[in-house]
């Protein structure tokens, strides 16, 4: 359960907010796009000095002991922003993963870079279906002296150019690989999203150190808690575009009237209402449920996983429709959500897998 | 405070209440009229209202603290100060004479009905027909009322009547409080098409009501209406909530326990279809958990508007889903599980269309929540009789 009050979160989401405003607005992110990197390092260092890297991280290895309801939040405010740093990997689920390892030395080393926004967190957790299941066997763990060498490659990896290390999912367990090792290939990919960095990581008798005690229910926890954050991502961005569209049905005029009095338009907008609606609340509850550890979590996981993803596919294409000529524009941003939208149908899953986990979960009351 | 009313009430209840029999206690079986009567006296019908008006003048916290016991016991009478509509609406905008001469009366029988809508006047309701025409100090009322529900019990109804029609449409309407009991008040139960009769129209033939029954202005009636329709918003959202509590706790859902039921839990297909019919209900309900919240803290939620529409999707959704796992067998009645398909399918007009179409209702939430510019209504402000229909 989170320590936080209700203040101190709405305090660091403005916080937040203000350095996006100044610094994460179209026109950086654009530029950012532009680089090769497609990554903001000065903008992280100062989301470090905020605190904002350490958010997950305990205070006794430099965090500032937030939980998954201060994320979610967080991430609402920079979706809104479709801030495109490597967060999720870096600050949710590294953390949670590195916190469960039984080697505190090695794990508060690395949480404090971290929490210090020195370093950079890539995770290699699927392979080729890009399903994040138990049964995908991607990389394969061999014993080498003291240590382990990896050899496989990791599919779908985000932000892997920019990543200092890389936590792998290996048969025999989960493993954190220094990127500038010997044995560490990456090759990076054109994605449609221009705000997404996607690599395969290749990895050849790469040197690995393995995380004690990081086992199946702690990769679970690390995505659900991941799914959470990338929920409350869509959130934000979802009631951003909306807001967007509303504003501009009231500022277009054609046939002399804005074009928000026309009922075909005001039909489209008051269903996609519900849809961001339904988002915003059910992100919030499973937060709240995962952070407080309830029964219901694992459940209204899914549910907000493929509830958000869908609902932002949903709104940013209706958007585009809604704008008209203007948003078939690469120079509108609606094409910018609506990229984002598609990458989040399925970074970690589809939302038709999440849809039947969460079938599954409610098969469970029969 | 909130101890010594409730130690009076649970005390009063235990004098007056049979449990047992659910009814006044003495009493062999539950007589409205008496047992109103008694709780309308003890000042627990209308705790909010004052003393003058039957009630105690107590805060709607303080409120709860009677209803709670009520409800604890299962005895009735609780709450006519936010569920009786006819009653309300007097309380609200009637004068004190017509308060001193009805309100007693409302409170202590049944619940009044609501003859609003007319076979012309559906969604576009300000364009309602019925007339009242002046003759001394009463009016004599004509014309045809559609979609009234209690029609045979009310002692009286909530009438909305045309009595000016040189005036634009929204200004020459007069709302009264309504005798039903009288000649020339025909009532015929309609055959919906779920095969139920709940509602019924309302043929009125040269009946009369008194000029001091109107509930407002004279010819300001589409004002004291909002007023009214505002009341029934919020009765009916108190009783989307109430319902909410119970459908919460833990039970599978009843689509999943059908599906279960007919073994089609393996088909991935139907298996998206079942799972997004459930997500969609459990939306709702967390959304509409999120409007109580919102309503307690700030008074009001624009989430709450929202839930009607969705409902429509729902029902709609799960109605053809639970077709599909059916599959033919649904086409034969003789099936308990095909009747209630059939039936829960013909039923979702209710919600799509009852109490203002979902295409009306996106139009509210358009304009009202999010603010988009109102459609132009070509009808607005030309006298009423020259306003084409058909």
């Amino acid at each position: 359960m989170s320590e936080f009050s209700k203040d101190d979160r709405k305090a660091i989401c403005d916080t937040f907010e203000r350095l996006l405003k100044d610094e994460g607005h179209e026109d950086a992110l654009r530029r950012t796009n532009e680089t090769e990197s497609g990554f903001d390092t000065k903008l992280w260092q100062k989301m470090a000095e905020l605190g904002l890297t350490g958010i997950m991280i305990d205070p006794k290895h430099d965090g500032i002991g937030g939980s998954v309801e201060e994320v979610e939040q967080l991430l609402e405010v920079s979706g809104a922003f479709l801030y495109n740093g490597p967060y999720i990997s870096t600050c949710v689920m590294a953390p949670v993963l590195l916190e469960a390892c039984e080697n505190e030395t090695l794990a508060s080393e690395y949480l404090k870079k971290i929490a210090a926004g020195e370093s950079i967190f890539a995770i290699a957790g699927c392979g080729r279906s890009g399903d994040w299941t138990e049964e995908s066997k991607f990389i394969a763990a061999t014993k080498q002296g003291e240590g382990w060498a990896l050899n496989g490659s990791a599919h779908f990896v985000v932000h892997a150019r920019n990543a200092d290390f890389c936590i792998a999912y290996a048969d025999m367990g989960v493993f954190l690989v220094n990127m500038k090792d010997t044995g560490v290939g990456i090759t990076p990919h054109r994605s449609d999203d221009p705000t997404l960095r996607l690599s395969t990581v290749t990895l050849d008798k790469a040197p690995a150190q393995k995380l004690t005690g990081v086992d199946e229910p702690e990769k679970a926890l690390a995505l659900a808690t991941a799914l959470v954050a990338l929920a409350g991502e869509q959130v934000g961005a979802t009631r951003r575009i909306f807001d967007m569209t509303i504003e501009y049905l009231k500022t277009r005029y054609q046939f002399g009237q804005p074009i928000g009095r026309f009922q075909a338009l005001k039909h489209m907008a008051a269903e996609l209402l519900i849809e961001v609606e339904s988002a915003s609340t059910v992100a919030r509850h499973a937060a709240q449920a995962l952070a407080a550890g309830a029964e219901d979590s694992a459940l209204l996981t899914y549910l907000a996983a493929f509830t958000c993803a869908d609902n932002f596919r949903e709104v940013a294409a209706d958007a585009i429709q809604l704008h008209g000529g203007i948003a078939y524009t690469m120079e509108h941003p609606s094409h910018l959500y609506w990229r984002r939208a598609q990458t989040g149908q399925w970074l970690f899953g589809s939302s038709d897998r999440f849809r039947n986990l969460y079938l599954t979960q409610m098969e469970a009351k029969l | 405070m909130s101890d010594a009313l409730r130690h009076e009430v649970e005390q009063w209840l235990d004098d007056n209440w049979d449990s047992k029999n659910c009814c006044a206690v003495g009493d062999e079986s539950y007589n409205q009229t008496s047992w109103l009567t008694k709780v309308v006296d003890a000042g627990f019908a209308t705790p909010t209202w004052p003393e003058k008006w039957y009630g105690r003048g107590l805060s709607s916290k303080e409120a709860r603290v009677i209803e709670k016991a009520f409800q604890a016991r299962g005895a009735k009478g609780w709450g006519r100060d936010r569920f009786h509509l006819g009653a309300i609406t007097v309380y609200k905008l009637g004068s004190d004479v017509l308060k001193a001469e009805l309100l007693y009366e409302l409170l202590t029988g049944p619940i009044c009905c609501l003859l609003y809508s007319e076979p012309g006047a559906g969604s576009d309701l300000a364009g309602i027909r019925m007339r009242a025409v002046k003759e001394g100090d009463e009016f004599v009322v004509n014309g045809q009322k559609v979609w009234t529900s209690n029609a045979e019990e009310a002692e009286y109804g909530m009438l909305l009547t045309r009595t000016d029609i040189d005036a634009p449409k929204h200004k020459g309407i007069t709302f009264f409080i309504f005798p039903m009991k009288q000649d020339g008040v025909e009532v015929r139960p309609i055959n919906q098409i779920t095969g139920e009769s709940e509602f019924n129209e309302v043929f009125i033939t040269d009946a009369r009501v008194p000029e001091r029954f109107i509930i407002g202005e004279y010819n300001q009636g589409w004002k004291s209406f909002q007023t009214a329709i505002a009341s029934e918003r919020l009765i009916m959202g108190q009783g989307i909530t109430a319902r909410l509590g119970a459908a919460a706790r833990g039970k599978a859902p009843a689509l999943l326990r059908l599906a279960d039921k007919h073994d089609k839990l393996n088909d991935p297909v139907m298996r998206q279809e079942v799972a997004q019919a459930l997500a969609y209900r459990q939306l709702n309900a967390l959304n509409m958990l999120r409007a109580k919240e919102e309503m307690m803290k700030n008074g009001a939620s624009s989430l709450a508007s929202l839930g009607k529409l969705a409902m429509s999707r729902i029902q709609h959704g799960e109605a053809r889903i639970s077709a599909k796992i059916l599959g033919p067998q649904v086409l034969i009645d003789t099936s308990e599980d095909s009747r209630n398909a059939n039936f829960d399918a013909a039923k979702a007009y209710m919600n799509s269309i009852g109490g203002g179409t979902d295409q009306i209702q996106k139009n509210i939430i358009a304009e009202r929540v999010l603010g988009l510019p109102k459609s132009v209504d070509v009808s607005r402000g030309i006298p009423f009789k020259d306003i084409k229909s058909g």
